[in-house]
Parts: C-alpha cells; sequence; structure tokens
C-alpha cells in the first residue's frame, strides 16, 4: 500500500501555487531593478530560472539537443540548433525565442515561464549575458541543506543486517532424525515435529493422492481412464511417473503461470474511469503459460520480464515478456497533464517487485524511511531511478523486412492522404463557419451578446464566456454536406473516395506486442483520450524527434530524483540508480547497458542483481511461494512480507535449504515440484486425527497431517467443465468473454465485454477469461478472486452464502450440470447403477460407496439424473482438494 | 479491547491455510459447533463461521446502522444548499483571487449565480433551493457541511474517494469497513447493500463498494430494485421449490456422511451451513425488499404512485425496510450510467434543466424516508448521509452548465442523534473552495465510524505487513457532529 499515495490533488496543487507565488514576489523584487535599468544578476535572477526549469533536461544530467545551459561557453557554443545564446542581442538567441514562444517548440517543454521570468531573461541578454557566477562545470546542484541531506542518508546498523531475511541462506546440515527418510524435507520437518512431540499422519490413499496431484500442477481432474491407468500401475516408480507427466502436461503451465499472473496483477484492460482494453495482453499470459511448461530458470524468467528488451539475446518472447512491468492499472485519461500518474505506475512497479520478488514492502519507503525494515527511502528512489528510463510501446511481432515494409507502406500511404485532406477542409471551411454562427443562436442571450461584441471590445467575463463557446462548437461533416451546393459536394465526394481507395491499400497491420523499453517519456505518443487540455501539457505535435532512442551514441535515461514525502513537485537529490542496500551483497553492477547503446542497461542491472545467488530473498521467496501452494501455506505464512512484520518462518533451516538446493539446480521450478511431492510430508493424509497433536498444534504449523485446500476460483469452473465434458482444453489466444448477465454489465462504466451466449465457444479454461479491472467476471469474484490492481501472492478464502447460491442457481452451473448428466447417461446407456457410478468416477475420481448408492438410487427414484449430477457440482468432496 | 478483532483476524489472515482444528477449538470455545442452524426465520443470530457474526463496537454507538444516499454525477452546492449572493453580485465576471482556476473541461467561464430561489426553512432558517420543497422541511433534523473537499476533479477518482477514502481503485469501502467492524444483526440477508439507479450503476463500476484486500464476504451484495433482489438468489422457474429443496436435502446427506471422515474441519462443517444460510436467504431477502406489501398510504408518501420518483421511492423504501431488519450498511445511487450529462448529477450543459429533473426524482422520496425513519423510531439508530462526489463550479460552462469542483461540496447528515439544523464548515463568498473548517473526506469517514461506535484509529486490518486503516493515517472528528 503505497503510503500517502498518490499525494492529495488539494495540497498538490496548492504547494505548487506557493512555489509560484515565492517566484512571482522574486520577480517583481528584481524586475523593479531591471526597470531602474540595473544590471540582471545571473546568480539572483537567471540562475534560479535555469535551475528549475532548464537544466534538467540542459544540464548535468542530460544534454538534449546536445545543449549545455550550466556554462557561458557550453551555451554560446550551443547544441545540435546552433547557438543558445547571441549576447546582445535576445532577439536573435535562441533561448530567448524558444522561453517566449516566437518559435516553436516553445520551452520548457512542461510549462512555462512567467512573463517576469521571460522579460528578465531578455534583458540580461541585451546586456550581454554575463556570467557571474562561480562557473557551474561540476553540474552539482547547491549545497543541500542539512535537513535534506539527513532526510536522503540512512545508516543500516549492523544489528538490522544480521535479521535472518537479509542474511544469504546457507546449505543447513541434514536434520539427524530416528526414522529412516530419503527426502531431505521430510527429515527437516521431522526435526520439527519431534521437538514439538507430534506424530505425523499415515499416507493418504492412494485415489486421494491422484487427486491432490491432478488438482495441484494441472489444475483438473483425473478422467476415470486416467485413474483406472494409474491404479493399474503397481510399480514404486508408480508415484514419480504420475508427477513426470502431469509436470510435462501443457495445462501444468495454465495452473502454475495463473499463480504468477496473480503477483504479475495481470488484466486485460486498463482499470478506471474509461478501462480501456488492452488488446495485446494476452499475449503475457501466453508468454507466462509457456515459460512454466518449458521450465525456463526462474532467474532468466524474472530477466526477461525485467529486462526482455536488454538482454544478450533478444527473442519476441522476451520482448512480450517485458508486459510484465506495464501490468499495473492505468488511468489512460490526460496522461500528459497529470505527470503525478506516471510516479503511481512507478511505485506499483516497485511494490510488485518488492513483495512479489523479494517479499519486501519497498514501496513502504516512498515517503519516509520504512517504519518497520532497514529500508531507506532513498533504496525507493535509487530503484525507481532503475526503472526511471521505461516507455511503453508497441513492437511488432514481425521480421525486421516486414516490419520495415510496413513502416514504409504505412507512410507512403499517409503522405499520400495529407493533401487531400486538406483540400477538403478548404473546400469545408467558409460552411464550417457559418453553420457555427448558427449554432451560437442556441445559447442564452447574454452568451450571444458576448459572441457578437468584437473580440478586443469584450470584458474580461465576456471573452471567458464567448471563448469557451467558440472553441467547443464544432460542425459536423455530414452537417456541411447537408449545407454545400451540389458541385462542392461532388468533389468532396470524389476526394473522399480517393482516400479510401488509399486506406484500402493500407497493409494488415502487424501483430504486436505491448512491451516496455527505455525512452523518453516526455516524448511518448498520445494514447487515447491522451491529448492535452487545451494550454495544459505538452503536445505531440511540437516535439521533435522520437521518444524512443535511435542513436547515435548512448541512450541517457531521463533524471529522476529523491522525491521528498513522495510529492513529485518536491525534489532532493539527483538519483543514481540502485538496489535495497540491506540485502545487497558485494558491488553489483547497477548499468549494465547491452551493446546496441539503445537502453541504459539499468533495468538488465537490476534483473542480475535480483536473479543472483548473492541476493538472499528472491530464492527463498520463490520457493516460499511453491511451497504454499503444494501445502496451504507458506513455510513463512505472509508470502509477500519475509520483513519484520511478515510471520517467522516455521522451519527456518528447510526454507534455507530449499532456497540453496533450487539455486544450485538452476533455479528449476519443476524440480521444486519433484523435491516437495515426493516427500512423504506431500503424501500424507489430511483425515488424521490425533488428540495429542491437535492440542500441541491446533494450527497444524508443524505439518503433522495435510491441509485440504478449496479449489481456486477459476478451478471451480474449470472442475465444472471437465466433469460435465464440455471444457475445450484450447491453449492460449485471445481471452473469452463468458456470459455474464446483463444486470451486471450495467454496474460498469463501460461495455468492453463482449456479450456472447453461453456456449462452447466461451467453455475454456478459467485462465483464459477475459480480466476486466473494473468488472471483475462474477463467478470468480465470489469464490474469492484477488483485487485485479495489485500484486496478490495469496488469495483469501471466505465461505460465505453466496457461492451456495452460485453453485445452487446459476444457469452456467445448471447447464453443466445438464450436459454432465446427458454424458454419463450416454455413457451408461440407460443402466441406472452404472449412471452413478460413473458419475462418481468422473466428479470424484472415485465409485460410490454403498451408503451413497443406496441414496442416489433413491433420490432417482423421484428426481432427474440432471438433479443428482448438480448436487455432486456441489460436494464439500468436489470442491476441496484433500 | 487488546482481542477485539483477533478471533476474525485470525480466521482471515490465516487464508487458505487455516487448519478446520484450530476454528472448531475457537468456536467450541464460543459454544457454537454443533448448534443446528435456526431455520425459517428471517431474523436468524449467527450461528457457526461466519464472517457476518455480530461484533461488539469500541464504545456505545450513536447509531447502529446507515443509510448512504448516492447523488452520483455530482450534485451541485451552489443550487442546493449553499447559496452565494456574491455570484449574483459578480456576474459575469471572471474568477479570481481564489488562486488558480482549476476546470475539468475546456476553459473557465464567468461567474454564474444559481438559477433558483432560496427560502429560509424550519426554525433554524436554513436556506434552501427551490428545488427541494419537501427534503427543506427536514432542515432541523439535518447538520449540513459546507466545507467538505475532495482530491480529484475526475468522477471516478472523486466517487472512489468518497466510497474509500482514497482515489485509486481497489480499496475496502465504508461499507466493507462497518461489515468488517460490526459484522450484521441479521444472518439472513447480507450485511452490506448497494442498490443503484435504475438506469445503471455509478461511474467507476463494482469498485466503489469492493472489499479490496479483505476478503470478498465484505463487499456489497448489490440489490436490483425489480425482479429477484439478488442474482442467483433463485433457480431458473423450471426448478421447483420442492426439486430445489429434494437436491439440497441430499446434497447436506452427503456432505454430512463426508463430514465424518473429517471431523476436526470446521472449513467443510462452515460450507454447510452456509448452503443453509443461502436457503434461508432466498426465502427472507424477496420478502425484505417487498415495496408491495407497503400500506397504501406509506407508498405514497414515498411517490411510489408517480412514474417521476417511483424508481428512487423504491430504492428509498427498500432501503427503510432493510435497515428496519438490521441490515447494516444500505448504499443508494440516484443517477446511473447512459447519458452522463443527462442521467447523473453531471450538470456540464445545463444545471437548470438538470437540477430540476434530479431534484424532482429525489425530493419526495428522501423526505419520506426521513418521515418514515422517524415515525418507526429508527432515526435514532440510522445514521442518515447525503453527497455527491463533488460540488460543482461557481463559474459557467457556456452560461448554463457547471463544471466539477473538488474545492468544496455541501453535504447533510441526519439520525443517529446528530443535532438537527446546524450548519458546520463554509466554503468562501463565490463557494469555490472549502474555507471554514475545511472537511476532509477521512474526517467525514472517522466521524461516521465514530457514530457507529468504532474508533477509526483501532479498526484495522493486516495488510501488507500493515496495519491498514480507512483514513489511514488521517481522519479527525468533525466535533459539532459527535457533541
Amino acid at each position: 500500500m503505497p503510503v500517502g499515495a498518490p499525494g492529495s490533488f488539494a495540497s498538490r496543487t496548492s504547494l505548487k501555487r506557493r512555489a509560484k507565488l515565492l517566484f512571482v514576489w522574486a520577480f517583481a523584487a528584481s524586475a523593479s531593478i531591471g526597470a531602474a535599468q540595473q544590471t540582471v544578476s545571473f546568480t539572483t535572477d537567471i540562475r534560479p530560472v535555469f535551475e528549475s526549469s532548464c537544466w534538467k533536461c540542459h544540464g548535468g544530467a542530460i544534454q538534449l539537443s546536445k545543449l549545455d545551459l550550466r556554462t557561458r561557453d557550453a551555451a554560446l557554443k550551443g547544441g545540435d540548433k546552433g547557438a543558445a545564446i547571441i549576447p546582445g542581442k535576445a532577439e536573435e538567441s535562441r533561448l530567448y525565442r524558444l522561453v517566449a514562444g516566437i518559435e516553436k517548440p516553445a520551452m520548457p517543454l512542461d510549462g512555462k515561464l512567467t512573463a517576469g521570468q521571460i522579460s528578465i531573461i531578455k534583458d540580461w541578454i541585451n546586456q550581454g549575458a554575463p556570467w557571474d557566477a562561480i562557473s557551474e562545470t561540476t553540474g552539482s546542484r547547491p549545497p543541500a541543506s542539512a535537513q535534506l541531506a539527513a532526510l536522503e542518508e540512512m545508516r543500516i546498523s549492523p544489528e538490522a543486517r544480521s535479521y535472518w531475511a537479509f542474511q544469504k541462506p546457507v546449505r543447513s546440515p541434514m536434520p539427524v532424525v530416528s526414522r529412516d527418510l530419503t527426502n531431505p524435507i521430510d527429515r527437516f520437518l521431522e526435526k520439527a515435529r519431534t521437538d514439538k512431540g507430534l506424530k505425523p499422519a499415515p499416507r493418504a490413499d492412494r485415489i486421494t493422492l491422484l487427486r491432490r496431484a491432478y488438482m495441484d500442477l494441472i489444475g483438473l481432474p483425473p478422467t476415470p481412464a486416467e485413474t483406472a491407468d494409474y491404479l493399474a500401475d503397481r510399480s514404486p516408480q508408480a508415484w514419480e511417473h504420475l508427477i513426470d507427466k502431469l509436470l510435462a502436461s501443457p495445462h501444468y503451465g495454465e495452473r502454475w503461470g495463473r499463480h504468477w499472473l496473480d503477483v504479475a496483477r495481470y488484466a486485460d484492460s486498463n482499470g478506471f474511469e474509461h478501462d480501456y482494453d488492452r488488446p495485446d495482453a494476452w499475449r503475457y499470459r501466453d508468454y507466462v503459460i509457456r515459460a512454466f511448461n518449458k521450465d525456463i530458470p526462474y532467474n532468466t524468467f524474472l530477466a526477461e520480464q525485467i529486462a526482455g528488451d536488454e538482454l544478450d539475446r533478444v527473442t519476441d518472447d522476451s520482448m512480450i515478456a517485458t508486459g510484465f512491468l506495464r501490468s499495473y492499472a492505468k488511468v489512460g485519461y490526460r496522461e500528459k497533464d497529470n505527470p503525478q500518474f506516471r510516479y503511481e505506475y512507478l511505485d506499483d512497479m516497485i511494490g510488485t517487485l518488492g513483495r512479489g520478488v523479494l517479499g519486501l514492502t519497498v514501496n513502504c519507503a516512498r515517503c519516509h524511511n520504512h517504519k518497520f525494515d532497514p529500508i531507506a527511502q532513498k533504496d525507493y528512489y535509487q530503484m525507481q531511478a532503475s526503472l526511471f528510463g521505461y516507455v511503453e510501446t508497441d513492437y511488432p511481432l514481425a521480421s525486421k523486412e516486414q516490419a520495415e515494409a510496413y513502416a514504409q507502406k504505412t507512410a507512403e500511404i499517409d503522405g499520400k492522404i495529407a493533401p487531400l485532406r486538406q483540400k477538403i477542409r478548404q473546400i469545408e471551411e467558409p460552411y464550417r463557419s457559418r453553420l457555427a454562427q448558427e449554432k451560437y443562436k442556441k445559447y442564452p442571450a447574454n452568451v450571444q451578446r458576448a459572441i457578437a461584441i468584437p473580440e478586443e471590445k469584450r470584458t474580461p467575463g465576456e471573452a471567458l464566456l464567448a471563448g469557451q463557446v467558440i472553441r467547443t462548437t464544432s460542425v459536423s461533416s455530414d452537417e456541411i454536406d447537408r449545407a454545400m451546393s451540389p458541385e462542392e459536394l461532388a468533389q468532396k465526394k470524389g476526394l473522399n473516395e480517393q482516400i479510401r481507395t488509399l486506406q484500402s491499400e493500407r497493409p494488415k497491420p502487424l501483430p504486436t506486442a505491448a512491451i516496455v523499453t527505455d525512452g523518453d517519456y516526455r516524448f511518448t505518443p498520445d494514447g487515447a483520450g491522451d491529448e492535452p487540455a487545451p494550454g495544459k501539457g505538452v503536445k505531440q505535435e511540437i516535439t521533435e524527434g522520437s521518444f524512443l532512442f535511435k542513436g547515435p551514441g548512448r541512450y541517457q535515461p531521463p533524471p529522476s530524483y529523491f522525491l521528498i514525502r513522495g510529492d513529485p513537485e518536491s525534489r532532493g537529490s539527483l538519483m543514481k540508480p540502485g538496489f535495497v542496500s540491506v540485502i545487497t551483497y558485494g558491488n553489483p553492477p547497477v548499468e549494465d547497458p547491452p551493446a546496441n547503446g539503445r537502453t541504459s542497461g539499468r533495468r538488465r542491472a537490476l534483473a542480475e542483481w535480483l536473479g543472483s545467488q548473492e541476493n538472499p530473498l528472491t530464492a527463498r521467496v520463490a520457493v516460499n511461494r511453491i511451497w504454499s501452494h503444494h501445502f496451504g501455506q507458506g513455510i513463512v505464512a505472509t508470502l509477500d512480507n519475509f520483513g519484520k512484520m511478515g510471520e517467522k518462518p516455521t522451519h527456518p533451516e528447510l526454507l534455507d535449504w530449499l532456497a540453496v538446493e533450487f539455486m544450485s539446480r538452476g533455479w528449476s521450478i519443476k524440480q521444486m515440484h519433484r523435491l516437495m511431492m515426493t516427500s512423504e510430508a506431500y503424501q500424507m493424509s489430511s483425515q488424521y486425527q490425533d488428540a495429542g497433536d491437535a492440542e500441541r498444534d491446533p494450527d497444524n504449523q508443524y505439518l503433522w497431517r495435510y491441509r485440504i485446500q478449496r479449489l481456486d476460483a477459476e478451478i471451480v469452473r474449470d472442475a465444472m467443465m471437465a466433469a460435465s465434458g464440455a471444457l475445450d482444453l484450447t491453449m492460449g489466444g485471445p481471452p473469452v468473454f463468458p456470459h455474464i448477465p446483463g444486470e451486471i454489465l450495467r454496474s460498469m462504466s463501460e461495455g468492453i465485454w463482449r456479450r456472447e451466449e453461453d456456449g462452447p465457444r466461451v467453455w475454456r479454461r478459467s485462465v483464459y477469461v477475459y480480466r476486466k479491472r473494473g468488472l471483475p467476471f462474477p463467478m470468480f469474484e465470489v469464490f474469492d478472486l484477488p483485487d485485479q490492481n495489485t500484486s496478490c501472492g495469496r488469495r483469501n478464502v471466505s465461505t460465505v452464502p453466496t457461492q451456495a447460491l452460485t453453485l445452487l442457481n446459476d444457469e452456467f452451473v445448471l447447464r453443466q450440470s445438464k450436459l454432465f448428466a446427458d454424458r454419463v447417461k450416454e455413457a451408461a446407456a440407460g443402466d441406472s447403477a452404472k449412471v452413478v457410478d460413473l458419475a462418481y468416477r468422473i466428479a470424484l475420481s472415485r465409485p460410490p460407496r454403498e451408503d451413497e448408492a443406496k441414496l442416489a438410487a433413491e433420490f432417482l427414484q423421484k428426481r432427474s439424473l440432471a438433479d443428482f449430477t448438480h448436487v455432486l457440482l456441489n460436494l464439500n468432496e468436489f470442491l476441496y482438494v484433500r | 479491547m487488546a482481542n477485539f478483532w483477533s478471533r476474525r483476524d485470525f480466521l482471515f489472515q490465516s487464508g487458505g491455510g487455516m487448519s478446520g482444528l484450530a476454528l472448531a477449538y475457537l468456536l467450541n470455545q464460543e459454544g457454537l459447533l454443533g448448534a443446528a442452524p435456526e431455520g425459517g426465520a428471517c431474523d436468524a443470530k449467527a450461528v457457526g463461521y461466519n464472517p457476518y457474526a455480530p461484533r461488539k463496537p469500541h464504545f456505545a454507538p450513536r447509531a447502529t446502522s446507515v443509510i448512504s444516499l448516492f447523488m452520483s454525477g455530482g450534485v451541485s452546492h451552489l443550487d442546493t444548499f449553499d447559496p452565494k449572493p456574491a455570484l449574483q453580485k459578480y456576474a459575469g465576471q471572471p474568477l479570481s483571487g481564489k488562486g488558480e482556476v482549476v476546470v475539468r473541461q475546456g476553459n473557465p467561464g464567468p461567474l454564474m449565480p444559481s438559477p433558483f430561489q432560496f427560502r429560509k426553512h424550519g426554525q433554524c432558517g436554513m436556506d434552501v433551493s427551490e428545488i427541494f420543497p419537501l427534503i427543506s422541511q427536514h432542515v432541523d433534523e439535518m447538520a449540513f457541511l459546507r466545507s467538505v473537499y475532495g482530491k480529484s476533479n475526475d468522477h471516478v477518482q472523486a466517487t472512489y474517494e468518497l466510497n474509500t477514502g482514497k482515489i485509486q481503485m481497489g480499496l475496502p469501502s465504508v461499507g466493507s469497513w462497518v461489515t468488517y467492524g460490526l459484522g450484521s444483526e441479521n444472518q439472513s440477508l447480507p450485511a452490506f447493500v448497494v442498490i443503484y439507479d435504475h438506469r445503471g450503476g455509478p461511474l467507476g463500476g463494482p469498485s466503489n463498494w469492493s472489499a479490496g484486500y479483505m476478503p470478498a464476504a465484505y463487499q456489497a451484495t448489490i440489490f436490483r430494485s425489480a425482479g429477484d433482489p439478488i442474482i442467483d438468489l433463485k433457480p431458473p422457474a423450471e426448478v421447483s421449490p420442492e426439486q430445489q429443496r429434494d437436491r439440497l436435502d441430499l446434497l447436506a446427506k452427503l456432505n454430512q456422511m463426508d463430514l465424518k471422515n473429517y471431523p476436526g474441519s470446521s472449513e467443510l462443517a462452515a460450507r454447510i451451513s452456509s448452503y443453509e444460510l443461502a436457503y434461508r436467504m432466498q426465502g427472507c431477502a424477496p420478502e425484505a425488499v417487498d415495496v408491495n406489501s407497503e400500506s397504501e398510504a406509506t407508498r405514497k408518501l414515498y411517490g411510489m404512485d408517480d412514474k417521476t420518483t417511483e424508481p428512487f421511492a423504491r430504492q428509498c423504501l427498500m432501503a427503510r425496510r432493510l435497515v428496519e431488519r438490521g441490515v447494516r450498511f444500505v448504499q443508494l445511487y440516484h443517477g446511473g450510467l447512459g447519458q452522463q450529462n443527462r442521467d447523473t448529477w453531471d450538470a456540464h450543459d445545463d444545471v437548470k434543466e438538470n437540477h430540476t429533473r434530479h431534484a424532482a426524482e429525489v425530493d419526495r422520496p428522501i423526505s419520506a424516508l426521513l418521515t418514515d425513519l422517524k415515525a418507526r423510531g429508527l432515526l435514532d439508530t440510522t445514521l442518515v448521509v447525503w453527497h455527491g462526489e463533488f460540488g460543482r463550479m461557481p463559474i459557467s460552462q457556456k452560461g448554463v452548465g457547471r463544471d466539477h469542483n473538488p474545492g468544496t461540496m455541501t453535504m447533510w447528515m441526519a439520525g443517529a442523534k446528530i443535532k438537527g439544523g446546524q450548519i458546520i464548515g463554509a466554503s468562501d463568498e463565490f463557494g469555490y473552495k472549502a474555507e471554514q473548517q475545511p472537511i476532509a473526506v477521512h474526517d467525514l469517514h472517522a466521524t461516521m465510524l465514530h457514530l457507529l461506535g468504532v474508533d477509526h484509529t483501532k479498526l484495522t486490518y493486516l495488510f501488507n505487513g500493515r496495519n491498514m486503516r480507512l483514513t489511514d493515517v488521517y481522519g479527525e472528528l468533525i466535533p459539532q457532529i459527535v457533541a
């Protein structure tokens, strides 16, 4: 939870206003000096302006257009566009012309200087632009106040570093236990149990284990045939073979990829008011599924997601993987008018990496040093600097030649269309102004009066009123058509026809991935709804060049700063990239630029640090997640928080042993599954009762029996469709839109839920269901789908009557029950005993017991088979892995 | 106080790994396990594992339930409860001297007086616009807050702020906090109910009533104002009640047989009782919102007989019936998706036309709600809160409309033994910014919780290693309200 984020609109604007007031005051003073024909002082008059408005792009950190305004020499020499200052000639000096708006692009790009500031610059240049100050060659800002320095520095005590989670894990010695246990996991667990006087449960029966393995690894129940196969395999390796078979199944990635997608706060839409669709987001989801299936080493998996564009071997998949960074909820409206939004997105990235990868609430250090853990606010801003170059863009999934050909052809067509459009505008213009005049008549008398008064004679109030209406009155093309002379209309139609012909020659858009790479965010193209309000923000048209670095030389990320209390308006020092200091061992590079120089290599360095054996947390957090999904609770129960406020590990030596093992086995997740699932612990019964154990360890913290687990929301739906036989196991591709009742669709803002009928087209696995941030799929929501806006390591599990209502009455569930009934009816050819037997084998992987068969037979005297299968889908046994 | 939240925290913080045994132990402590759920009664008390079990407040509450009346789109304070003679005096002139004029759409216009007449009402002499002829009769029971300000001039973010205290998505709403803190008095109905406008939900959608990082159990249940109140409350028509009962009976038998193999697992026991609860809800929820069973006089009082007032009258009447039955938090939205400028209070185009129409839709129902709650003795135990997501601008849009203004808005509270007839805080002479006693949304939330007997600094939920609060690290009680 970003503390105090995103600042308050009110307080921030008032801060800004206060700053402006100070400026006005300062200039009132200096302007009066200027009026008295006194010399303008660089130090007192000019330098503050340069410092606040010019040096961020033409100073120590970067020199856009190769212009450096820190010294007089450099300013006279100028940059790509020539000299910035011609002493004595303000009107000819580029610096003055740009800040005064005489020439485009008006500078500074992110705002405008006050009239006072502009006039004092003019006077200063006319006076010869004297640089009376000590020259600023070092580019360092004036010495920070002691207070700021104190804010920015935090000493980490040796005691703080000695906290268990900040120490590198070491392979713990194998405990000596009395029983003969081959799997090291069991020896650690047995040791803890013996210490507590606990006795372990016996092994669960084979069918329970079979179901446990299927649900756990692929999220689907075994079919009756698969069950029979397994039961027939009496070899001692049957269990190992089963695990291998399931790990090789492509459905494994769908199940375990979904766990990671929770961490990655993946969704198919932006969120917030507009909740725009993200048409290519699914490619990242498919990447994750593929990565799990291929068992890509976990540290490589992280590197691809954080820096897939900067790796030595960049592939389509590694580019797609960077979609991870941009999976945050995004306002997607007036982004340029609200530069603070970007700080929220960065915070979300830092939060996700912190909690998801490091198990640390790094983002608590946004506004102040972390309250509980030794994480400095500076660590936060160094990590922000590591990510600060990021921009979102589309990446064509095509060969270089194809992409170039596409770009060329598109540019060619655009070039031909532009003059035709211009021509149309010329024809329309006279009609446009005439029709606008007509429209003014519908406004109240005072508005019409204000418009009628010549512009220069309007009072300030009338000017506002008239301006509002004139600026916002638009005349549509259709309205003009109706007013046009037949000749002109024919001419316009002809031109439009030509445009249409050209449009039809446009090549089919290339498939693209939504990626992240380095660039300059200030110049990124506007997204939907991003057009700045008049007079605000930066217009794309006036910027030059590209927001992506095309060379020559090396890319430099835009500067980022320490932000006092997290406020983007209150800058402290310029920040270098860096990591969380308390868990940084040795001296890892903070930049590792790729050979092509197009990106800074900061994200790459971050990924290397995260995925290094020197990092004490990454492996621990990863194995703990795997453990938690297998055993229903982590060794550290708070999967996302290994800090002081998190839970302590129940088995610290086991955790460390697993972490070391994980790294030494090449960060292979599949090997961890094999290791954990072949333990006796994983194969224990969950039915086991023991009064002594229950009293000594009522929470089952020390694993004296297996913990039962409710199916995850998606798996509830998948399992029902698996039972009914309706499940379409096609993998990947754009998301599907299962039916949502109209009443629910009406509760959300804008409709990007494709209204599809409930039917086979949408009966795909739930991992492929569209994730709309503003509208969680109702059936999933009822079964504890986590909030889709923040990283989630562990889902809540609640038991509420609305779950029962859904499973009892929802049309989808009833339809699946019916399909399930049809399926068994057909297979059993009307033999009612066989029908019940088969239905049990499908839903629960076992035949009915005698008493159950009897109840079923009685029930079927009175009620239909679909009534019966509906009951099966509601059973506790169906909804729990145990 | 130390153990105030501990049991429930324990249940949820431990999430999926909750051992049934631990739970069984706890429930046995309270003598709950094994007690059969009461059947049939619509005022059933909590039994067994239940996130809605009623919980003791921190101190004696002033009210036990809340009705929130949310005027979606942003109702204008200047045209309802905060008259500004200065707008008449300086009409047509630019707004100056109040700092930067921030508008949402286009460029600022000149100052515009209200198109409505204000008259003094009640013993307190409160000025109310002519568009509320009936609500104005209750001013002596209402406390007006004329200086509430928000952080965003964007509908969605502002609506989130009013509901959750923050402008981001995905945080628990005030109704969720209240339900989490206090549970519910009635186990046959949901604890937190939202009924939105017949034209559609408010901007921002379900995030406005979500439980955020809390368990899903604390999110609102949407009640529809027509047909079955809850989605999936009842099976489709082709399934008969007997058929449904037979299924439930078989399910209960099979689940009970299965439970014998897992005697220590109260999760499984909880699931079994959740089906009984669901079954009871099927009977009780439709009854709870059956406005047709009200007397003719009551129906008329609310305006059920007039098609202008009927939709919101129905929502208000449902709210009263729900509160009467022990539902903790009911939130009604007036104004919903459709065409923003027409179907909500978002009066960019024409404030006179827009507010005249919307006021006519809510005036009688809200007035009736206050009358009715009072007549039934419910007003003293119910907190009624009325507001939009922000106020509107004193300057015009094209001579007729008003843009968004988070700088100040007027809201009112009634019931909960709040001293009526008082005006708290003030906006500046144009109504552009809160001036005297500015009230932040966190202050409002702190005060609401206080009235319910909850200390906002002590109601916490552990998430991401931090004890989260509805009011974050902020929130001051509004002294005149809690006095």
